[in-house]
């Protein structure tokens, strides 16, 4: 708006124009009566002075009944300084006149009184060319008696006051002013009405000149001028037609300011409409100016009467227009009625044009630079009024324009004003940049007497306009504004906090700088860490909110990212130390185990965090968290006292200190002890870095974290050293359980047998009241049962272990092996006769007329599939050829003081390592009968293992030396098996107990009678081998058990012994009588019972066609049908021999092969006398 | 020609500037910041006749002694920002909104790089030359 012809019509005077800018004022002012409120004399303390300022310009508009009995509302605005200068526009603008004078003073003595009554006359002197009226409040000395009456009466006269309240005291003679005086502490209820009467006398000399000037002739009227246009009317004709009507239109628009001013608003927008005729056709720019500004405020008092200096609301920017507020304001305006009825009113928008038309005026004149800036002020406050932010904004732009020479002090009051209104049409940016403006001139070089302090505040309330917030938490969370403007605003604000002194705000400034703006700071500004740590070296930075004596609070912040944590765990305690809870009986919980409805839904989509631990920490032991720290900044430097942040439990942390190399991820361990059982979150931890001390919690660092850790702490517990009598193992096991707390390692031979002692000490100062000890290893139960054995009673005598205590127990290990060669695996249902390869070591001479009895080799080995007993050595002791390695674990469960008491427990674990070594081996075994026949021999080729000489004791008082590799083979003779064992499977014959379980029995019952002791002569070790897991077949069977027929032999009617060589003569008749008793508990059915002869050649052939070689007498076959317990079957036959030879008599007892009755007493059964008669004839 | 362009969010945070002459970045950032003050009333709803009309361009928003400035705003309220010397009398408004137009369709390309992610601000190197190309008027 500002036109290019703005300095046209100026002339370019060195005149002193007014020089003071009153940047509070309003457009309401042009109505108001001036009046100045000046503290005087040194005794009136400010306080006191601003409690009677504070009361006397409540009374800013006072109704007065005029002469004709109009009631007029007048209008005050009470000001504390005033240039006389600025008297000078008054006749240009009468509201810039000071008509009225109120002085305050105090006095104790005679001679203050007479000082202040000397200033207010100099007051007065000062302003005499416009003052009408003025008044002085006095505050005497304290009095002992208050007589309220009197002073409440006021003072008509100075003497009289004088002689009833203080008689000592009188104001000199030339003090012509009436005082009021007042006691400072009492409350002064005349006051009000006092000054009231003081607006009233104004007043009326105000109206009695408007009444004056509004009679006087418009055509015989002086010029009026501005100060500055005194000049350009020397030697213009005054008397011309154009001057003449300047002088009037001048005339007119002064009456209209004397009406405003006396409260008759109509009569001025009369005046001001006809002035602005005049003035425009005599061109007169300045003056048509002020009257369109006149009109302007005229219409601005009826429009807006509320309108209110200093407004404290901020107009939130999506406030549609006609807020309520504004609707409020014109529904209870009295003036609505009247506003229809005052003629010339101009609309609202009328008057922002009004307004800018009369700055463009103003424009034209250099001189009016501060009427143009006042007046643009008026004009934006009025457009906030009409809430039009961009009309205000242009004309508060246009005051940057105006040219004025200013004393810095009154630039920075232009930029505040500024700032303040910008701020109230919601331009928060455009405030900041005037408040940084207004901040940077307190500081300017052109500034005699800079003000660090004042800079700092102002720069302080700029932040927000640049979206700083003092809090570096919001800061970070809000996220927005322009980064390169905010670094170098907060810079700026570091420089002036410094440069005041403030060395703890410029410290916490700087690290909030470093925090917020990290991810913004080139390499170059990262070189501010080190500024900070120069700062901080002058006042330690710490986390707690600082407050400025303006109330701003600025909140403390923490340089969570420097150094930067990128990984924040907590470590679990070490495995062996870890508590974990004794099992206790599951608990009963309903019959639903599981519902797939989730209470509380609304937290299901929630990403579950993982901030709580799943293990415990130990109250009162050391807990560990691993914090891995990245140094951001180009150089090296230390972060100290570092240590948890912790709620919940008491938790004592440990300081520690690292320095971070630039760059460069260093790893920290934080720990400390909780001192108390419960939940322990984990929120962060401090830092003391660059000199700054930060509180870093874990939901402000940049990297996301949870917002804590949570870990349950359970009370203390005690530990326990382990220790074990065997040396440690070289290395440690593939079983991943950590609780190893020591090893121990041996070599057993197979059947070897040893002890371990297990030492243990409570090294804590809780005893130990509960301990455990089980043996873990991935073997069957059985045979970890054979080769480690606790005893348990032992174990528990050592509670309670009081803390120093020791106890030991011992662990008994047991080289257990599977013996028994397991080179072929047959199944047992497998007829044997397809069993018959190449094994022809042991061959048998056994004789045998059926064809079972064919085959030649009978011996077979063990297989593999058959005995559960077996079963866990054969999978995992491949071979008892070779050795093996067995690892297991004892576990040593305890517990003690108030950590049993919930019910948790730590388990130490020692790793055993147990070699086993071969030492013997049966590579094949057989049966045979022995002489008697109670007994059978167990033939076994064993095989010494081992490379020493070994001494073998297979039986009692047998022994056998086998030199190391070689074997031999051994006969043991044991008692053959009872039927009684095997009674069941007589009695109740079922097919599910197949022959697998008769095998069981028997093989259980050679071993158990069949212990190989063994030395080895070199080294004394001395073990017990089994034959455990010893498989036989059916034909080994019936040798192993008891037969259940007994048979009775006799040969020509003596009883046949085995060991017996029965000799004869052929041709003689030889009787055969036998007898079969059943000796089960059951009866046998359809027996036959069948006597054969026939001839070993020795040589595997057996030659059964006898029919030339003998005959035979009676049947050789009888049909028994039914055979009782208990009971006994004869028969009886005679044989002659025809040539001599050597013969031999099978005599068999067997059950049809139709009949399956039995799973024993099978189909096909055949059962033997054994062994054969052999029958020499000669 | 123009000396100086800005490309500002929705949230009023920079997402991309540009200056002719970088020793004056900062004190181009302080005027178009407060320019911003400006933009918003423009869009401000509550002004009725500002948000009727269906133009982008702003038009001048204000002038400094040495510069004006000049605002465009697209229908998602990206504001775009042009500040031009002062002294240059020979750059009309509609060479302004062609300038603008120009700007908004290398944006609109620039926001279709599947690469960028949108809110960021932008560091291409091709649009940066492209649009110091569009505002000294080599483009």
């Amino acid at each position: 708006m500002r036109s290019s012809v703005s300095y046209i019509l100026s002339t370019n005077t060195s005149e002193p124009n007014m020089s003071h800018p009153d940047y509070d004022q309003i457009s309401h002012d042009h109505a108001a009566l001036l009046i100045l409120i000046k503290h005087i004399g040194s005794q009136l303390k400010p306080k006191i002075f601003t409690k009677f300022y504070d009361r006397i310009i409540k009374l800013n508009d006072v109704k007065i009944t005029d002469s004709s009995g109009q009631v007029r509302t007048i209008f005050v605005r009470y000001i504390k300084e005033h240039p006389v200068e600025n008297n000078d526009w008054g006749d240009f603008q009468t509201h810039r006149r000071l008509i009225g004078l109120i002085s305050i003073g105090k006095y104790d003595s005679q001679v203050e009184l007479n000082e202040v009554c000397r200033v207010h006359e100099s007051l007065k002197v000062k302003y005499n060319s416009t003052l009408y009226d003025s008044r002085c409040i006095l505050f005497g000395p304290l009095k002992e008696i208050d007589s309220p009456v009197d002073r409440s009466s006021g003072s008509e006269e100075s003497d009289t006051k004088q002689e009833c309240n203080i008689e000592k005291f009188v104001s000199p003679s030339n003090f012509k002013t009436r005082a009021l005086y007042y006691d400072e502490v009492a409350p002064c209820a005349d006051l009000e009405n006092q000054i009231v009467e003081f607006i009233n006398a104004l007043f009326w000399v105000l109206e009695s000149k408007r009444l004056e000037r509004s009679r006087e002739k418009l055509e015989r009227v002086s010029l009026l001028f501005a100060p500055f246009e005194k000049k350009d009317f020397i030697g213009l004709d005054m008397e011309s037609r154009q001057n003449k009507k300047r002088c009037t239109g001048r005339m007119t628009k002064h009456l209209g300011d004397l009406c405003l001013q006396a409260g008759l608003i109509a009569e001025s927008l009369q005046y001001y409409t006809n002035a602005v005729e005049i003035l425009k056709s005599v061109n007169d720019w300045l003056w048509l100016g002020g009257a369109y500004e006149g009109l302007s405020a005229a219409s601005a008092l009826v429009l807006y009467p509320n309108l209110q200096r200093n407004e404290s609301f901020h107009r939130i920017g999506s406030l549609p227009e006609g807020s309520p507020k504004k609707a409020a304001l014109e529904t209870i305006s009295v003036t609505t009625v009247s506003k229809k009825s005052i003629s010339n009113l101009l609309a609202p928008d009328e008057i922002s044009k009004r307004y800018r038309e009369a700055i463009i005026h103003y424009s034209k004149y250099q001189n009016a630079g501060i009427v143009e800036t006042e007046a643009s002020f008026k004009a934006a406050r009025i457009a906030v009024e009409q809430n039009h932010a961009l009309q205000a904004a242009s004309f508060l732009q246009n005051v940057v324009y105006i040219n004025l020479t200013l004393s810095e002090q009154e630039k920075i009051q232009r930029f505040e004003t500024l700032a303040h209104i910008y701020m109230q049409i919601g331009f928060h940016r455009k405030a900041a940049f005037c408040l940084r403006l207004a901040a940077t001139r307190y500081v300017s070089p052109q500034n005699p007497n800079p003000n660090w302090s004042k800079c700092y505040l102002l720069m302080l309330q700029s932040l927000s306009g640049h979206k700083l917030l003092l809090d570096p938490i919001e800061m970070l969370e809000a996220d927005q504004g322009w980064p390169t403007l905010q670094i170098q605003i907060l810079q700026d604000l570091i420089i002036a906090a410094k440069r005041a002194g403030y060395s703890a705000l410029a410290t916490r400034h700087m690290t909030f700088l470093l925090q917020t703006m990290g991810p913004y700071l080139n390499t170059e500004q990262k070189e501010l860490a080190i500024q900070l740590q120069s700062l901080s070296v002058q006042c330690e930075g710490s986390p707690v909110p600082l407050v400025l004596e303006s109330g701003i609070v600025v909140p403390p912040a923490n340089l969570t990212d420097i150094p930067l944590c990128t990984s924040f765990v907590l470590k679990d305690l070490k495995p062996h130390l870890r508590p974990r809870t004794i099992d206790k009986e599951k608990k009963d919980t309903g019959p639903f185990l599981f519902t797939p409805i989730h209470f509380g839904s609304l937290d299901r989509n929630k990403p579950k965090t993982d901030s709580k631990m799943d293990f415990l920490w130990v109250e009162n032991e050391v807990s560990e968290i691993t914090v891995k720290l990245v140094n951001p900044l180009p150089f090296e430097f230390k972060v100290s006292n570092m240590r948890l942040l912790t709620s919940g439990v008491v938790f004592e942390s440990v300081p520690e200190t690292v320095i971070l190399a630039p760059d460069m991820a260093a790893t920290v361990s934080l720990s400390g002890w909780a001192r108390e059982s419960g939940e322990l979150e984990i929120t962060g931890y401090s830092t003391h870095a660059l000199g700054v001390k930060s509180n870093c919690r874990l939901k402000y660092m940049k990297n996301q974290f949870p917002a804590y850790y949570k870990v349950n702490v359970i009370p203390s517990l005690p530990i326990l050293e382990v220790a074990t009598s065997l040396p440690q193992s070289a290395s440690f096991s593939n079983f991943h359980d950590d609780s190893i707390v020591t090893s121990a390692s041996l070599s057993l031979y197979h059947g070897e047998s040893t002890q371990c002692t297990i030492t243990l000490k409570n090294t804590s100062q809780i005893p130990i009241e509960m301990l455990e000890v089980s043996i873990n290893t991935i073997l069957e139960a059985s045979l970890q049962n054979e080769i480690f054995q606790v005893d348990q009673e032992e174990v528990s005598l050592i509670l309670p272990l009081l803390p120093e205590q020791s106890a030991s127990f011992t662990v008994k290990l047991y080289g257990a092996a599977n013996f028994l060669a397991l080179n072929s695996a047959v199944s047992p249902s497998i007829p044997f006769e397809l069993n018959s390869g190449g094994f022809n070591s042991l061959t048998t001479s056994l004789p045998g007329t059926s064809s079972f009895s064919r085959v030649n080799s009978s011996i077979r080995s063990s297989h593999s599939g058959q005995s559960s007993l077996v079963g866990g050595l054969t999978s995992f002791v491949q071979s008892a050829t070779s050795s093996s390695s067995i690892e297991a674990q004892l576990k040593i469960r305890y517990s003690g003081g108030p950590g049993f008491g919930s019910q948790h427990c730590r388990i130490s674990t020692v790793f055993f390592v147990v070699d086993l070594i071969p030492s013997i081996h049966v590579t094949n075994w057989d049966v045979l009968p022995a002489e008697k026949n109670d007994q059978f021999y167990l033939v076994l080729d064993v095989e010494n293992l081992t490379t020493q000489e070994m001494e073998l004791q297979y039986a009692e008082c047998k022994r056998m030396i086998i030199e190391g590799q070689e074997s031999c083979r051994v006969p043991v003779p044991v008692e053959r098996c009872p039927l009684s064992k095997l009674s069941d499977f007589y009695e109740e014959p079922s097919q599910s107990k197949k022959l697998a379980e008769i095998n069981r029995i028997c093989s259980e019952h050679i071993s158990n009678l069949v212990k190989l002791n063994w030395i080895l002569n070199a080294t004394d070790s001395c073990g017990i081998a089994s034959v455990k897991g010893i498989t036989l077949n059916s034909r080994m069977l019936d040798i192993v058990r008891m037969s259940p027929l007994e048979w009775e032999v006799k040969i020509n009617g003596d009883i046949f012994g085995t060991e017996e060589d029965l000799v004869c003569e052929a041709g003689d008749c030889m009787e055969l009588q036998m007898s079969v008793a059943n000796s089960l508990e059951t009866s046998l059915k359809d027996l036959t019972l069948a006597i054969q002869f026939y001839q070993d050649y020795d040589n595997g052939t057996l030659n059964y066609r006898m029919d030339t070689r003998l005959a035979i007498s009676g049947s050789t076959k009888k049909l028994l049908s039914l055979l009782e317990p208990k009971n006994m079957a004869n028969h009886r036959c005679n044989v002659v021999f025809f040539s001599p030879g050597i013969y031999k008599v099978d005599i068999q007892c067997y059950t049809p092969d139709n009949n399956a009755t039995t799973s024993l007493v099978s189909a096909g059964h055949v059962w033997r006398f054994t062994p054969p008669i052999s029958i020499q004839v000669k | 020609m123009a000396v100086c362009a800005a490309i500002v969010g929705k949230d009023n945070s920079p997402k991309y500037f540009c200056c002719i002459n970088p020793d004056e970045e900062l004190s181009y950032q302080y005027k178009v910041l407060s320019s911003l003050d400006i933009i918003e009333e423009r869009l401000n709803p509550a002004n009725k006749n500002a948000s009727e009309s269906k133009e982008l361009f702003l038009g001048h928003l204000y002038s400094l002694e040495t510069c004006k400035l000049y605002g465009y705003v697209t229908n998602t309220k990206i504001k775009l920002i042009i500040v031009v010397n002062a002294m240059n009398l020979t750059l009309k408004d509609n060479d302004i909104r062609s300038m603008f137009q120009k700007i908004h369709s290398e944006y609109a390309d620039m926001v279709s790089n599947p690469f960028y992610i949108p809110g960021e601000p932008i560091t291409s190197k091709l649009f940066d030359s492209t649009i110091k190309g569009i505002i000294t008027g080599t483009v």
